[in-house]
This record gives C-alpha cells, structure tokens and sequence, in this order.
C-alpha cells in the first residue's frame, strides 16, 4: 500500500480528489437548485392577488386543496364574544398565542363566520380586546387544523390547535371549513397591538417543479461514483501483487 | 461486430449529435438578445443537456468496460470519455477507436 503514496503517484490521487468533489459539489448545487425552485413555488400562491372569499370557499364547502394559502378578501361583521387563542405558536424564537376571532361573513352577525388570525402575543392577559362591528381584510386561507390534540381546560378561551370542532363551541352559528391569517397585521385596524402570525400551511408543489435540477443531481452523483470506481480500480492495479 | 463495439459506435453517434445541438442550444440563449424567437428558442431546448447527460451516462460505462476488453490505457479511457463532452470530438474519437480496434482486435471488429 506504501507503494502508491511514493510522491510519482501524488497528481494521479489528487485528480481523483478534485474530480470527486467538484462531481458531489456539483450534485449538491444542484440539488440545492431542487429544494429553492420548489420553495419558490410554494410562497407564489401566498403572493397572488386576493380572489373574493365566496369565489374560493362557501360556508359549507369543504376546502379547495388547491388554495392552500391563497389570498382572500373577506367583509364582514366581527363576533368578538367567539374570540379564542391558540396556544404554542412561535414568533422569532418566542412561544405565545395566536389570537384568533371569527368574523360573521355578510350583513348579520349571526351570518356563517370565517376563523380569523388577527395577529399574535406572548400573553393572552394583555392581548388588546376583540374588535367589533364591520370589517374588511386579507387573509391567507387555510385550512383548519385537526391532530386530535385534546384540549385539557375546554373551559378557557385557549385551544391547543385552530379546529373548527373546538372553536364551534365559542359561537352560536355555523363556521367555515376554514380560517384565515390575517397578511399584514400592521396595516389591518384589527391587528392593532399584535404582532405578525406566520402561515403555516403552504401550498402543496407540482411534483415535477425543478425536477431536471434533481435529475442533474444524480447524474453528478452518477460521475462521482464512476470517479471512485476508477480510482479503486487504478489502485488495485497499480499494487504490486504480493503473488508475483 | 461484437455487440459492445456496436453499443459503443451507437452511443458515440447518439452523444455526439446532443453534445452539437446542445451546444449550439446554449449558444442561441446566452449570446442572442434576451426574448427574441432564437433566444426563447434555444432556451427551450435546453432539456437537451439533461437528455445528453443521461445517454452520457451510459457511454461512460460501455466506453469502460470495451477499454478494458481492449486492454486500453486508463489514459486513452480518458479520451474517450472527455469526447463525450467536447464538441465533435467524439466523431474523431469513434474514428480512431475502431482503428485501434481493427489493428489490435480484429476478432471484436469482424
């Protein structure tokens, strides 16, 4: 083995090395190239424009598998009395509420009401009032929650997940199959006090989104391997053989 | 002919034609002004590389295993394969392989 570290083999394993890390570099560039396309399509659905609420989802519909995500104009009439808080859900490292009310979708307050996320706090005690009386605003849609996580205090106002069963308890009418985040709390008079609520849910991704960039991945790999095989092969070769 | 030899003369031929087209493919994109017909052109047929690199795939492997039948050099396998991905070389390179081969193996050749 000795043998093959004599310096006159020195360039000969340094090609192998180069040409076997540019092929996994390579490979991982590429494969990065996969991950980002598809990230990319994700948020776009969450970038469009707003479509009204009724052109995507009505009171009993159940929820349109493409529009996760999806922006929506919704007007309405707050139920602030319905207002609840999720509980664990992070903002910028912090664990809090998500503070959540529904918003009755038409002229009457006993009308079907979407969930809204109006923003989030660290502290469900000094969380601003629900608001009242008509509203309009954007939201991404979403659709409601539901790991069978079971709320230990169904008392209180604070849920452990946004799901319609739980959150039916704190109204007197029908919910939709659905909820809303409110897209920029800042600029929407019923976020006032509340920090920003990131969407959890994005869209699903076309199966064939940056596939030639994963395809090109493997080919690299393909190479990297055939480098190393080579490489064993040289190696074996060039050892003088203990029998002769 | 063995049928090494023929899957090798094939996939010369076969990668050597994608290695032009794509090439000239990625000329049309990156030289020609963003957004006319030629340019879009050649930016839709840059699947082209990806279909060249699978069939490339290949050729490496078949291009392995005759050198070895042959009894070829590691550095004359490295010729064959760097013309897989030179343009047109590979034309020559197919020329000379069945020369060596007629010279040195006539049994393969037949």
């Amino acid at each position: 083995m000795s043998e093959l570290l004599r310096p006159r083999y020195w360039a000969a394993h340094l090609l192998a090395l180069v040409l076997l890390g540019a092929a996994v570099w390579l490979g991982l560039w590429q494969y990065d190239a996969w991950s980002a396309r598809r990230a990319a399509e994700a948020r776009s659905l969450t970038e469009e424009d707003p479509k009204p609420l009724a052109d995507v989802i009505g009171p009993d519909d159940p929820f349109p598998g493409n529009y996760v995500g999806q922006p929506v104009d919704v007007v309405g009439t707050w139920v602030p009395d319905g207002t609840v808080y999720v509980s664990g859900r992070e903002h910028d490292g912090r664990d809090g509420y998500w503070v959540v009310t529904p918003l009755a979708v038409g002229d009457s307050a006993d009308d079907p009401a979407l969930l809204v996320v109006r923003g989030w706090t660290d502290d469900v005690e000094t969380a601003p009032p629900a608001p009242t009386g008509e509203a309009e605003l954007t939201g991404w849609l979403q659709p409601a929650e539901g790991t069978g996580e079971v709320d230990e205090n169904p008392g209180d106002d604070v849920l452990p997940q946004l799901r319609i069963a739980d959150a039916i308890q704190h109204v007197d009418q029908d919910l939709y199959g659905a909820y809303a985040v409110v897209t920029d709390v800042a600029a929407t008079p019923a976020g006032e006090g509340l920090e920003q609520a990131t969407l959890d849910q994005l869209p699903e991704v076309g199966r064939f989104t940056g596939l030639r960039n994963f395809f090109y991945a493997i080919e690299w790999w393909f190479f990297g391997a055939f480098v190393a095989f080579i490489w064993w092969r040289w190696v074996r070769e060039e050892r003088p053989d203990p029998a002769r | 002919m063995s049928k090494l030899v023929t899957s090798y003369r094939a996939l010369a031929l076969v990668v050597g034609v994608l290695l032009v087209a794509g090439s000239i493919s990625s000329i049309l994109k990156y030289l020609l002004t963003e957004g006319s017909d030629l340019q879009e052109l050649g930016d839709q047929l840059t699947w082209i590389w990806l279909v060249h690199g699978w069939i490339y795939m290949v050729y490496v492997v078949v291009a392995f295993f005759l050198s070895r039948r042959a009894g070829w050099s590691l550095q004359f396998l490295g010729v064959l394969l760097l013309a897989g991905l030179v343009p047109v070389m590979i034309f020559f390179v197919e020329h000379r392989v069945v020369a060596r081969l007629k010279a040195e193996h006539p049994e393969l050749v037949g």
